[in-house]
């Protein structure tokens, strides 16, 4: 028996034949005994197949949201304390770090300027007309003059607005008093004045308190409200 | 019950809808895990195993038979748990008794609507029937339960098992061929109609 005979005899079995299909295994049905036999034999399997009992489902497979992994439905207003409690918790941080790092900045931008005692009397010097581009070179041409190699080959950090306007005004009044000004002497002003600027936070405490405040409610509100949706959800289901 | 109206409820994340869909499958799905694994709990596990990946992919089906797209569901489920049986050491398809020996007449086949004799006989063709299919290659085994426990026509079995019509034609013409020699050996529980002839086998 070829795989093609055994093929055609369980297909029409089942009655999957063309009709001229089925004709021609019928003519050849009737002159081969081997072929009636193994059609008696796929038509006995299928039958007792056919007679296995269906068994009933041990229990109910019905699904849960939980087993499915849906979540309880959220009231509309939860996006929104999200957006707010997520923006809150973002500018807290901000303005924290903000805090903790401009009082660094600002005493550090000095000391690149103190290369040997110098440069805050070129800064001052230079001070009024920093945009000007006369004054830039003149800072150029002075520049190797007064300073350490290492600071010419970065002027950039020189020009920097950094140091701020007590320390501006200080340099420029003490200037104002001696022209001729000695270095150290500037240099010590800008250290005396250094404590002065890290007391100085650019956002107010207080903004801080109530950012904390927001995205703590934020929260609980969250929180609150999941909460209860799922109570509601268990209760509903 | 409105079938193509609870898919589609279904689909937009009603599982009410869903869950009624499963109340009419259920049986169906089950019978089909318990054919192909042979086993009364890994029957269960595969069927809920497969309803909650159907719920999860409903949204992929695109129309046709959802009996046939939910067979294919439970034949993976039973292709997945089967894998893992042989990674892991497995459990004897037949319960033992206490003395570990095998039971004539496990409690899985058992029927309360018979009387003493009948379900005797009717629980060892079972356990023949199911014998035979365990034998049976995988392949073969999800084509014949489909076709002939189920009643599914060949293309819907094609649907299900993702494979051509002929090559659906040719594993169950293959796998009941290969079902009647493993009943020879059964020949004494089989009834009268469907004694094999001497030699009539090819």
């Amino acid at each position: 028996m070829n795989r093609r005979d055994l093929e055609l005899l369980s297909s029409y079995l089942d009655g999957q034949l063309k009709p001229s299909d089925s004709a021609r295994l019928e003519a050849r049905l009737s002159a081969d005994a081997e072929l009636r036999a193994v059609l008696s034999d796929l038509r006995s399997a299928r039958g007792l197949l056919r007679q296995l009992p269906m068994r009933k489902a041990p229990r109910n497979f019905t699904l849960t949201p939980k087993m499915v992994g849906k979540n309880p439905p959220l009231p509309r207003t939860y996006p929104a304390f999200r957006f707010v409690t997520t923006l809150a918790t973002l500018l807290l941080f901000f303005t924290v770090g903000l805090n903790f790092l401009a009082p660094q900045l600002a005493s550090q931008s000095p000391a690149f300027g103190m290369g040997g005692g110098g440069a805050p009397e070129v800064f001052s010097a230079q001070a009024p007309a920093a945009t000007e581009a006369p004054a830039a070179d003149a800072y150029a041409t002075e520049a190797p003059a007064l300073e350490s190699p290492a600071e010419a080959e970065e002027p950039p950090a020189e020009l920097a607005p950094l140091p701020t306007a007590p320390f501006e005004q200080s340099t420029t009044t003490r200037e104002a008093e001696s022209p001729v000004a000695k270095e150290g002497e500037t240099g010590n002003a800008a250290v005396q004045n250094q404590p002065e600027v890290q007391n100085q936070s650019p956002i107010p405490p207080a903004w801080q308190i109530v950012l904390a405040g927001i995205a703590l409610l934020g929260a609980l509100v969250m929180l609150l409200m999941r909460q209860l949706a799922a109570d509601r959800w268990r209760q509903k289901s | 019950m409105d079938e193509q109206a609870l898919i589609h409820d279904a689909q937009g994340g009603n599982l009410d809808a869903f869950n009624t869909l499963i109340l009419h499958y259920q049986d169906s799905v089950y019978n089909t895990a318990l054919r192909i694994l042979g086993d009364e709990d890994l029957a269960a596990d595969a069927t809920q195993e497969a309803f909650i990946s159907a719920f999860k992919s409903i949204s992929s089906f695109r129309g046709g038979s959802f009996k046939a797209w939910l067979m294919r569901t439970v034949t993976n489920a039973c292709y997945d748990e089967l894998r893992r049986q042989k990674r892991r050491p497995t459990t004897p398809l037949e319960p033992d008794t206490e003395d570990g020996e095998e039971m004539d007449s496990p409690r899985w086949l058992a029927d309360p609507n018979m009387t003493p004799d009948q379900k005797a006989e009717a629980d060892e063709l079972e356990h023949a029937l199911q014998h035979c299919l365990n034998n049976l290659p995988l392949e073969f085994k999800s084509v014949v339960v489909m076709a002939d426990i189920q009643g599914m026509d060949y293309s819907e079995v094609a649907i299900a098992v993702r494979v051509p019509l002929g090559t659906i034609k040719s594993r169950l013409a293959r796998a009941r061929l290969r079902l009647r020699e493993c009943l020879q050996g059964f020949a004494e529980l089989l009834p009268a109609s469907f004694r094999l002839e001497e030699g009539s086998s090819a």
